[in-house]
C-alpha cells in the first residue's frame, strides 16, 4: 500500500565508532542529535515527535529509553522505543509523518560496547529451553546460515574473502580512521575461524556508535526550504520465524518480502532501478545472501558483483558493515548512509549524481528482520 | 489532511493470575491472540503487521524476547515491530498500531504481547535497573519508593491522607470483583487497607498493584476494511504522548522541573489527544476512563490531570462516589493497574477496557451508555504518559 503523504530525510548525523571514552552515554546522544539538528538546519524545538532504537540487553538498563530521553530532546515530547532494530525507529518515524499526526521526527538508535561480554547478552536473547544452551550468538547464528548457504553455493566461500577485501577497500575512504591495515583475500583466509566458515578477517569488531535522522513532511520541507531532501519512496520491513529450526537458512524470505514491499510502493520493477545499494552483511555470505534476496545478484552471478564494480548499482560505498560494525544501530546507519548518498552529503564516498539509493538493514539471530527502504532525490 | 478513521475490531485478554505454570511466554500471547481473533472471525493471513508491545525483556528473563512472540502473532513474514516505553508499552504500541493504519501502510494491524511479573522472582529489582547507575539507582530507587514520594508531595500539596488512599482501593476491588480477568478481585474495606502491612510511606501493601501473569491482544483496522466487511467497530479519535525528566531528583527540590505531586507530561498528554477528538471539556464529554494507576495515590493525579477533577479535588469527589460505577464519571471500572498488572500489556488493556465499554461489551462492570471513553499508560519512572480516546 502507497503511504498516504510523502516523508523525507532531511539531516543526519553518524557517529561511528565512538572513541571517546570521556564521553556519557547522554553525551554522546545530545552530540548526535544536535549534529543531526544542524544537518538539516533546524533547532529541537521544530521536532514534533522522536522515535528511538535502543536496546536494554546492551545498555545495561532497563527500559533504556528512559536515560535518552533528555538527551534527545524527549522531555515535553512525543518519543516512543523499537527495541527490535534501530532501523524499525526509522519506519515508526515515516509511518508516523505519514499518519499527518506530525510534521517532523527525530530518529536516534546507538549500540555501546561496555557490556562484559556482547556475546552472553546475544546468547540470552535465545529462547531458554532449546537454544541457550547451544550457546549461540549472532555471530555463530551467521556461521550457521554461512554454512547452509555455502553447502547450497559452495562457490560461496571462495568469494567471501574477496567480498571483505572490496568492502573494506570503499571503507577506507568512507571511515579512514576506523578501518585498520589493508588485508588481502589470503591472509583473511588465512585468520583464525572465529564460527567455522567465518574467519576473524571477515568481520570487523564491534564497535560503539550513534546515529541520527531528522525526518519531515512534504509540506514541511517544502516551508522550511529545504534544498536536498531525500524522499522514501519505498518502505518494506518483515521477520523471519522465531525458531532456526523452522527455516531455510540459505533463503531469506522476509528480505524478500521487505524489498517486494518497497518496490511496489515505490514502483519500480527491482534494484536495478537504483543507483546506489547499502547492504547489512554482517559477514561476507550475509552479504551474498542478501544479493540473492534483493535481486542484485543471482548466486551464479556473485562472481561478477565481487570482482568489478557494477557500472550502474554501486553497491555498499560507505564499506557495509565489513569496515565498520556498529552494535545495534548499524541498520539505522546503512539507511542514514543511503539517504546521504541521495542528499549528496556522504562526504569522501560520495557517488556522483545519485538520484535513488537503497538501504538494507537486517537485524537478529540469522538476520531475523529485515527491513527495506528506497529513497529518491525526487518525490 | 483529514485524520484517517482507525478502529478496534477485536480485543482478547486472558485470566490475570499471579503465575501461569500452565502456559509458557508464547503460550499466554497466543491465548490473547485467538480471543482478539475470535469476535471478528479473523484469520492470520488477515493481519497485514503486527506490533509487538513488551516492557523490560527482563521481566521475562529473555533478551529481545519479543523474537518468542513471532510465532505466537502469526508474525513470520509479516511487518513485525516492538515497542517499549515501560509501563506505558502497551498503549504505546496500540498507537504504533495506529500510526500504521493512519499511515496508509496497513489495513488491519494486530498489536500483542504477554507479561510473567508474577514469576520474575521480584520485579522491584528489575525496576531498579531502570535509573542511572552512577546516581540514582544506588538510592536505591523502585517504583513504590518513587510514587511514595510523590504521595508524600500530593499530601503536602493537597491534604490527602492514608484513609483517602484506601478509598480508592475499596472503589477499584469493588469494580474488580465484577470483572473476570481481573487477577485481585477480593472486596475490601478501608479498615483493611489501612491494617496492611507499611511498604514505603504512605503506600502500604493494599496500596500497591499485584505482580500478574497474563496477555493481551487487540486488532485495528482502517475505516475502508471495517466497511468491505461490514465489521463492528469502536474508533480511537484521539492518541498523544507526552514526557517527563528522565532523573527524578529533577522533578523535586527548589528549581524543580515538573512538580511530583503532579503529572505535567500526563496532562500534556490528555490536552493532544483530546484537541485532536475535539474534546473541550472532558467532565462533561467523558463517560467513562481507564486511567493507569498502579499504586492508590496516584489515581488522584491521574484523574486531575485527565481534566475530570480540578487540582487537589478528586480526593474529596472520589470518596462521595463520583469515580465510581454508577457515579458520573466511573474511573477503572474494570479494578485497574492496581487489581491486574501484567506490566508489557497493562496499559493495552486501559484502552481494551475503555473499548469494551465504549462498544457495550464489559459485562458486569459495563456503565451504562458510556460513548466516549478515555485511557492512559504510564511508563519508566513516571516518564512516559500515552493517552487515548475511543468512542462508539
Amino acid at each position: 500500500m502507497a503511504l498516504n503523504r510523502p516523508t523525507a530525510v532531511i539531516g543526519s548525523a553518524i557517529m561511528v565508532p565512538v572513541t571517546s571514552d570521556r564521553l556519557s552515554l547522554e553525551e554522546i546522544l545530545y552530540e548526535v542529535t544536535q549534529s543531526a539538528l544542524k544537518s538539516a538546519g533546524i533547532t529541537i524545538e521544530q521536532i514534533d515527535g522522536i522515535m528511538v532504537g535502543s536496546n536494554d540487553q546492551v545498555d545495561g538498563r532497563a527500559i533504556s529509553i528512559m536515560a535518552a530521553s533528555g538527551s534527545v530532546g524527549g522531555v515535553d515530547r512525543d518519543i516512543l522505543s523499537t527495541p527490535s532494530a534501530g532501523e524499525h525507529a526509522f519506519v515508526m518515524g515515516v509511518l508516523r509523518i505519514a499518519s499527518a499526526q506530525f510534521e517532523t521526527q527525530l530518529v536516534v538508535s546507538w549500540g555501546v560496547t561496555e557490556s562484559h561480554s556482547l556475546s552472553e547478552v546475544e546468547r540470552l536473547g535465545s529462547d531458554p529451553y532449546f537454544h541457550r544452551r547451544l550457546p549461540q550468538d549472532e555471530l555463530a547464528s551467521f556461521a550457521m546460515q554461512a554454512n547452509v548457504l555455502k553447502e547450497a553455493h559452495p562457490h560461496a566461500e571462495g568469494l567471501a574473502a574477496a567480498l571483505v577485501v572490496q568492502n573494506r577497500l570503499r571503507g577506507a575512504q568512507a571511515y579512514p580512521g576506523a578501518i585498520g591495515a589493508p588485508q588481502t583475500a589470503e591472509q583473511i583466509n588465512q585468520s583464525r575461524a572465529v564460527r567455522w566458515p567465518v574467519r576473524e578477517g571477515m568481520v570487523s569488531p564491534p564497535v560503539g556508535a550513534a546515529v541520527a535522522l531528522v525526518l519531515a513532511s512534504e509540506p514541511f520541507v517544502q516551508k522550511a526550504g529545504i534544498k536536498n531532501p531525500a524522499w522514501v519512496r519505498g518502505l518494506g520491513w518483515a521477520t523471519e520465524a522465531a525458531f532456526l529450526g523452522d527455516r531455510d537458512l540459505a533463503t531469506a524470505p522476509a528480505l524478500q518480502e521487505a524489498a517486494r514491499q518497497a518496490f511496489v510502493e515505490a514502483g519500480i520493477q527491482g534494484v536495478h532501478q537504483v543507483d546506489v545499494a547499502e547492504i547489512s552483511g554482517a559477514t561476507p555470505y550475509q552479504e551474498l545472501l542478501s544479493y540473492q534476496a534483493l535481486g542484485i545478484a543471482a548466486p551464479d552471478q556473485w562472481a561478477e558483483v565481487v570482482s568489478v564494480a557494477k557500472d550502474k548499482l554501486a553497491i555498499n560505498p560507505s564499506g557495509g558493515l565489513a569496515a565498520v560494525n556498529p552494535v545495534f544501530c548499524g541498520g539505522l546507519l546503512r539507511i542514514a548512509e543511503a539517504a546521504n548518498q541521495v542528499r549528496g552529503t556522504a562526504g569522501a564516498h560520495q557517488k556522483p549524481a545519485t538520484q535513488s539509493a537503497l538501504a538494507h538493514a537486517a537485524s537478529g539471530i540469522a538476520m531475523m528482520y529485515q527491513t527495506v527502504v528506497v529513497f529518491n532525490r525526487d518525490l | 489532511m483529514k485524520n484517517p478513521r482507525v478502529g478496534i475490531i477485536g480485543i482478547g485478554q486472558s485470566a490475570f493470575k499471579p503465575r501461569r505454570d500452565d502456559a509458557s511466554y508464547p503460550d499466554l500471547v497466543r491465548e490473547a491472540v485467538v480471543k482478539a481473533m475470535a469476535g471478528p472471525e479473523l484469520e492470520f493471513d488477515d493481519i497485514d503487521a503486527i506490533v509487538y508491545s513488551l516492557s523490560p525483556d527482563a521481566m521475562v528473563g529473555i533478551g529481545n524476547a519479543e523474537r518468542l512472540g513471532v510465532d505466537a502473532v502469526g508474525g513470520r513474514n509479516k511487518r513485525f515491530l516492538r515497542i517499549n516505553t515501560g509501563g506505558a508499552t502497551g498503549i504505546s504500541s496500540v498507537a504504533a498500531a495506529y500510526y500504521h493504519i493512519a499511515s496508509g501502510a496497513s489495513d488491519c494491524v494486530m498489536t500483542a504481547g504477554a507479561d510473567k511479573v508474577g514469576e520474575c522472582g521480584d520485579s522491584q529489582t528489575v525496576l531498579n535497573k531502570i535509573w542511572d547507575p552512577i546516581y540514582e539507582r544506588p538510592l536505591p530507587l523502585g517504583t513504590i519508593t518513587m510514587l511514595a514520594m510523590s504521595a508524600v508531595r500530593y499530601m503536602e500539596k493537597y491534604g490527602m491522607t492514608q484513609e483517602d488512599m484506601a478509598h480508592v482501593v475499596v472503589k477499584n476491588r469493588y469494580h474488580a470483583s465484577l470483572n473476570a480477568n481481573a487477577h485481585l478481585r477480593k472486596t475490601t474495606t478501608v479498615e483493611e487497607v489501612m491494617n496492611s502491612r507499611m511498604i514505603s510511606w504512605p503506600i502500604k501493601l493494599m496500596d500497591c498493584c499485584p505482580q500478574s501473569s497474563g496477555g493481551g491482544a487487540m486488532v485495528l483496522a482502517s475505516e475502508k476494511y471495517i466497511k468491505d466487511r461490514k465489521l463492528d467497530a469502536v474508533w480511537i479519535t484521539g492518541l498523544g504522548h507526552c514526557s517527563e525528566s528522565y532523573y527524578i531528583g529533577d522533578r523535586m527540590g527548589n528549581g524543580f522541573t515538573a512538580d511530583h505531586a503532579d503529572a505535567f507530561a500526563l496532562k500534556g498528554a490528555f490536552e493532544r489527544a483530546y484537541r485532536m477528538a475535539n474534546i473541550t471539556d472532558p467532565q462533561k464529554q467523558v463517560h467513562v476512563a481507564e486511567l493507569y494507576a498502579p499504586f492508590s495515590n496516584t489515581e488522584f493525579h491521574a484523574i486531575e490531570a485527565a481534566g475530570l477533577a480540578g487540582l487537589g479535588e478528586s480526593i474529596s469527589q472520589l470518596k462521595d462516589g463520583r469515580f465510581t460505577l454508577g457515579g458520573e464519571i466511573p474511573v477503572n471500572t474494570s479494578g485497574g493497574t492496581l487489581c491486574t498488572n501484567a506490566i508489557a500489556v497493562t496499559a493495552m488493556i486501559r484502552v481494551a477496557e475503555v473499548a469494551l465499554q465504549v462498544w457495550g461489551r464489559a459485562g458486569e462492570h459495563q456503565v451504562k451508555g458510556a460513548r466516549v471513553g478515555i485511557a492512559n499508560g504510564n511508563g519508566g519512572d513516571h516518564q512516559f504518559f500515552g493517552t487515548m480516546v475511543v468512542e462508539s
